[in-house]
């Protein structure tokens, strides 16, 4: 298939999907609570809290969440007047009469202001579904539990609100194939930390699964993770995203990556091929034991590509190290020396990325 | 320092404001003796929040810019602050931290029926040194030295020898003018370069401030308009590469002052259905400093000997020996545009189907004046024009870089039935360059020499990538879930080796997650990429594109087989407690191909093979509600080997020569260990945090092979020591409660850093060969640095604080 044939048939497909949604709507229907803290695809949120512990038991989902001492828990806002219970639902007061370790005041589902909050609709039974006959009963098997539903169930009770921006592309994510679900890592009656997660900081909550990459922060070259000023959704959406990795912004590694390093945006005069192709060609930006989180010390880094004749290639070890001018390629920036210009160049003599 | 009082002064002034709105209203003595009436509520507080603020203390031996790094511990106010308001129509929610200090960071949300706005504005410091020295002065993007010294170094001819003095050790100057012999580097390392008395002290570091402000407006249930707008700025100075020959390396603080705009704007609209948004994200690079000019240390004047090209009036050996001009001058990162047009679409079918996707429209334009071709006044004269006609000007004034993207993503996922489902996935990205070609056939080489050569246009790197996933579920039991899948990746590339390279990518992975005692979580893939229709440079197959070996293939699209697998099991045997298990493993070996008919089958340069090999274990336990604690281990290694060849080019035998042949294997080891002790009001009124964190790295790189075996034979190799480092952290913070209200708080951090680098130079040499000193050398053998480098710390910081909860 040819480019310019692909390009029409993307257009064509998302003209449809268009149409047919704007057909669907004429149908009416309501929104969903989502509240957008940043615009869709933007830049990377930086501010974070500092690493706490990690994780508890996320083995059945919200079944063992704790109610951390630490959980801080704004006052209660004056709650809007309920209406009259529908058909088949209860009402939250009768709901709490029971479950009153069960409350969801203080977090964004509670705020009765927002029509689109269970506060403002159902309460519980926004969430749990009709609570009438699992009053009537006790029986548990007759109200919605999600600690007890498949993950792809959850997701999509949660989703029929959490649909948008953020949580627009998590059916068929990366998480949803795996089996994890909203209460996977987050949790209404119980948060730990921001954004109701079931832990105090994210990089405690990923290291449950993805302890090997939060590992790296601790490199001695990585980014400023461990201090607090970023978090794992600086660069990553976890929920679902347009690019690869489930990167936040753009859709390929370098659009992510200049999203915030603009100054290798270019397009230069002189591109540095791997530079184009992706930054994680020579980067780890999770961490690494090498300077600027490169993926080997240079010059050797640079040496698993650049095999010609002459300087290039040569070994270079402690002899030049201590008894030559040629230690200037393996000490301080060894290549990056010369060829600073490593991500491309725009001066007209910049070919070997030199000015 | 006023700043500071101010806020500190606003903060209690509000906190105080709740004590007011909770006085007993007057109006309430003037109902005595009328009916009874029901009790008045008692009134919500103003404001609610924290105020944490106190004095803390940083001690450090050592490295002080690498204990920092990222953070601000000078001696001082610690602060952090919290305020919000929830009434029944809005909700706010502020919060500062560090305040005044170079690691500052603010928040500030607000949300109300239909609308939320949020603020972030976050410092980072990047502290790289404070040990770092210069001779250099700088004065926005010119950075000079001092001309007495330049003129000692150089000399009163353009001898090699003249100077009195050292600029660069083993450069022109006074003796030794290069250096390849022991005798010679010792010499060079005894005569210190006149610069080193010179060099003035000053903190190499620079800060990235980011002011961000995103507003969502909930026109009706269905419909958002969202927008965003960012700004970030980053200034001072950073270490930075700026030589003029083999010999003549630089390093020198760059100046930084550059800034990123960037906005947004979207309207999403969304039932339970279905959703549709359509934004567009703008972004703006400006660099203040467009170009960096800087005085060549061994010469206060451009190089010339008087004769005509090709000859003169330059060194033709210019770019190797030194002999070249007075200034530099290098453009640095341009100005640039990028806008993005996208689509984002979901839609729910029947038989729980969803699809979604987005399309994405991407523009970039960079179109920066350029540079001169050189800054050197020798070259640039009509004498030398006439034998380099292109010099004489540029073929165009500025870049007229662009690039052109279209990016598509399209999911398809069903759960036809509860045990079955499946996904799949296409993506399309397209990276069109449009940048007219340049041609810089002449050219200046390091501003000093210049030269013609066939390959001297611009490269257009156009990549487009095609990527189709599917993959099928199935859920036997209602334990577990097996799924199964298949990937291709299909990559067209103009200027890379290969044009065409495409990956077939097999997957599996097994879920069990519904046990309340026992999940695990396992995956494996392997996959096949390889690539079509090599460029070859030469008819004969001798050499490839930019003189390279043939048989050279680049690692990141060279025919690969790679294998990957990971386990996480994680047992919970009451529901206070877990241990968990997680191992993770991969292995890419990268092939020879015959893509290229030569005489040499078989033979591969470059990456050969690529492994990771990651576990961890540990626990977490929760004996009662107030106390947990865990830990963990982990182990990582990373491992690689690369071919090359030390030679000369073709027709010289050693080109094809395969005792020439050397390898180099990096093996980077990792342990791990991370703890943790929460107490939170076992003791009444009392929390009590403890964190460990400890990282300990072996990171070797050991050359062999036929070449390296005939330089130990003359004495002309040694091995490089390990890269080693061992970090520790350890952070306690104790919180004493007086009453609901008010309490003290008391945080120790410790942070320890031991690290042996042969690439930091110290006083007595490269770290690793000699004991290290912690102190900086500016001046070794071919180089002239800040003394920027790996070097070792002990810091502590204490805090003692005051906490008012209101």
């Amino acid at each position: 298939m040819t480019r310019r044939t692909f390009f029409f048939v993307t257009a064509a497909l998302g003209y449809v999907l268009a149409l047919t949604m704007a057909v669907a709507a004429a149908g009416g229907g309501g929104g969903g609570p989502d509240h957008l803290r940043q615009g869709y695809g933007g830049p990377p949120k930086l501010y974070a809290e500092a690493e706490g512990p990690p994780l508890r038991s996320i083995g059945a989902e919200g079944a063992h969440a704790v109610v951390g001492a630490d959980l801080q828990v704004r006052p209660a806002a004056q709650a809007a007047q309920a209406p009259a219970p529908a058909t088949g639902y209860v009402g939250e007061d009768t709901c709490l009469s029971c479950h009153e370790d069960r409350p969801y005041e203080g977090t964004k589902h509670g705020l009765a202001f927002n029509e689109r909050t269970p506060a403002a609709n159902q309460g519980c039974e926004s969430c749990h579904g009709p609570g009438q006959a699992h009053v009537d009963s006790g029986d548990p098997a007759l109200i919605r539990r999600p600690s007890q539903m498949a993950p792809a169930e959850v997701s999509a009770l949660c989703m029929t609100c959490h649909n948008r921006a953020e949580h627009a592309l998590w059916d068929g994510s990366q998480h949803d194939q795996r089996n994890l679900s909203c209460v996977t890592c987050h949790s209404v009656h119980a948060p730990q930390g921001e954004g109701q997660i079931k832990a105090k900081t994210q990089p405690a909550l990923c290291a449950t699964c993805h302890r090997n990459v939060t590992n790296r922060q601790h490199r001695f070259n990585h980014m400023p993770v461990r201090e607090g000023a970023m978090v794992c959704t600086s660069c990553h959406n976890p929920h679902g995203s347009t690019n690869v990795r489930l990167l936040r912004a753009g859709t390929t590694v370098d659009e992510a990556c200049t999203s915030c390093h603009a100054d290798k945006r270019g397009p230069y005069l002189w591109e540095h091929a791997p530079v184009s192709e992706s930054c994680v060609t020579c980067h780890d930006p999770h961490g690494t034991n090498n300077e600027r989180m490169l993926v080997s010390k240079v010059p050797f880094l640079c040496q698993r590509c650049h095999v010609t004749s002459r300087h290039p290639p040569t070994v270079y070890e402690g002899y030049l190290l201590n008894n030559s001018q040629n230690a200037n390629k393996i000490s301080a920036r060894g290549c990056v020396i010369c060829h600073q210009m490593i991500h491309g160049s725009n001066a007209p003599s910049g070919h070997a990325l030199l000015r | 320092m006023r700043n500071r009082l101010l806020f500190l002064t606003a903060a209690l002034l509000l906190a105080s404001s709740s004590g007011w709105a909770q006085a007993p209203s007057p109006l309430a003595s003037a109902t005595q003796g009328t009916p009874a009436q029901a009790p008045p509520a008692v009134p919500a507080p103003l404001f609610s929040g924290t105020v944490d603020i106190g004095g803390l203390v940083t001690t450090v031996d050592g490295d002080e810019a690498r204990f920092e790094r990222y953070r601000d511990t000078r001696d001082g106010l610690y602060s952090t602050f919290n305020l919000n308001r929830e009434t029944a129509r809005y909700v706010f929610d502020a919060n500062a931290f560090h305040v005044g200090y170079r690691d500052q960071r603010y928040s500030a949300a607000f949300m109300s029926r239909r609308v939320n706005v949020d603020f972030d504005w976050v410092s980072v410091p990047l502290n790289f040194s404070y040990l770092a020295r210069t001779p250099f002065v700088t004065n926005g993007g010119v950075l000079t030295l001092d001309d007495s010294a330049q003129r000692a170094v150089q000399g009163p001819t353009n001898a090699t020898n003249d100077g009195t003095a050292v600029g660069v050790p083993c450069a022109p100057g006074a003796a030794p003018a290069s250096c390849s012999t022991p005798a010679l580097a010792a010499q060079a390392k005894a005569n210190r370069s006149i610069y080193n008395s010179l060099a003035n002290a000053f903190d190499l570091r620079h800060r990235r401030d980011t002011a961000n402000v995103a507003l969502n407006y909930a026109a009706t249930r269905a419909l958002d308009v969202d927008a965003t707008l960012r700004s970030s700025r980053r200034e001072g100075q950073q270490p930075w590469g700026a030589s003029f020959a083999f010999n003549t390396a630089i390093e020198l603080p760059q100046p930084l002052d550059q800034r990123t705009n960037d906005a947004s704007l979207g309207t999403t609209w969304a039932n339970p259905r279905s959703m549709f948004r359509l934004g567009w994200n703008g972004s703006w690079f400006n660099n203040d400093i467009h170009s960096l000019t800087w005085d060549n240390p061994i010469r206060l004047t451009d190089f010339s000997n008087g004769l005509a090209p090709p000859a003169g009036p330059y060194d033709p050996s210019g770019y190797s020996n030194s002999n070249g001009p007075a200034q530099g001058r290098q453009a640095m990162a341009p100005d640039n545009v990028m806008h993005v047009v996208s689509a984002t679409g979901l839609y729910k079918l029947r038989g729980r189907t969803t699809l979604n996707g987005v399309a994405q429209f991407t523009q970039q334009r960079q179109d920066d004046d350029l540079i001169p071709w050189t800054i050197n006044s020798v070259i640039n004269q009509p004498g030398v024009f006439a034998a380099f006609p292109n010099l004489a000007q540029l073929p165009r004034p500025t870049a007229e870089a662009e690039a052109v993207g279209v990016n598509t993503l399209l999911n398809l996922n069903s759960r036809p039935f509860r045990r079955v489902g499946f996904t799949v996935r296409y993506r399309y990205n397209d990276r069109d360059v449009r940048t007219p070609v340049f041609d810089a056939r002449e050219y200046v080489r390091f501003d000093a020499v210049p030269e013609e050569g066939e390959e001297g246009f611009t490269h257009q790197y156009d990549i487009s990538r095609q990527i189709f996933d599917a993959s099928a579920s199935f859920t036997p039991s209602g334990w577990g879930t097996v799924r199964v899948g298949y990937g291709h990746e299909a990559v067209e590339r103009h200027g890379r080796g290969f044009s065409d390279v495409g990956e077939h990518i097999f997957r599996a992975s097994f879920d069990a997650f519904s046990s309340q005692y026992v999940t695990v979580r396992t995956s494996f893939d392997t996959a096949r990429r390889r690539g079509e229709g090599f460029v070859e440079a030469d008819v004969d197959y001798e050499e490839g594109p930019g003189g390279t070996q043939p048989t050279l293939r680049y690692y990141d699209e060279a025919d690969r087989d790679r294998t990957r697998g990971s386990v996480i099991v994680t047992v919970m045997p009451r529901d206070n407690v877990d241990v968990y298990t997680q191992f993770g493993g991969g292995r890419d070996r990268y092939l020879a191909d015959d893509s290229v008919p030569v005489s040499r089958p078989g033979e591969l340069f470059g990456l050969h093979e690529s492994d990771v090999l990651s576990w961890n274990a540990g626990f977490n336990y929760h004996p009662t509600d107030v106390v947990s604690l865990g830990a963990n281990y982990g182990r990582d290694r990373f491992s690689s080997l690369q071919l090359s060849r030390n030679a000369s080019p073709p027709p010289d035998p050693s080109w094809t020569d395969p005792n020439r042949n050397w390898t180099l294997d990096n093996d980077d080891r990792t342990n791990n260990v991370t703890a943790y002790v929460d107490v939170l009001r076992a003791i009444r009124n009392t929390d009590i945090r403890f964190g460990y964190d400890y990282s300990d790295s072996n990171n070797s790189f050991a050359h062999g092979g036929p070449r390296v075996a005939a330089l130990t034979a003359i004495n002309q190799f040694i091995p490089l020591p390990d890269v080693e480092n061992t970090w520790h952290r350890a952070t306690t913070d104790v919180q004493y409660f007086f009453n609901a209200r008010t309490g003290v708080g008391f945080g120790y951090y410790f942070e320890k850093l031991d690290i042996v680098d042969y690439s930091a130079i110290d006083t007595n040499g490269s770290v690793g060969f000699t004991p290290e000193t912690g102190e900086p050398r500016i001046d070794w053998l071919g180089g002239l640095y800040t003394g920027y480098g790996n070097r070792p710390y002990t810091g502590h910081t204490g805090s003692v604080r005051v906490i008012y909860r209101f």
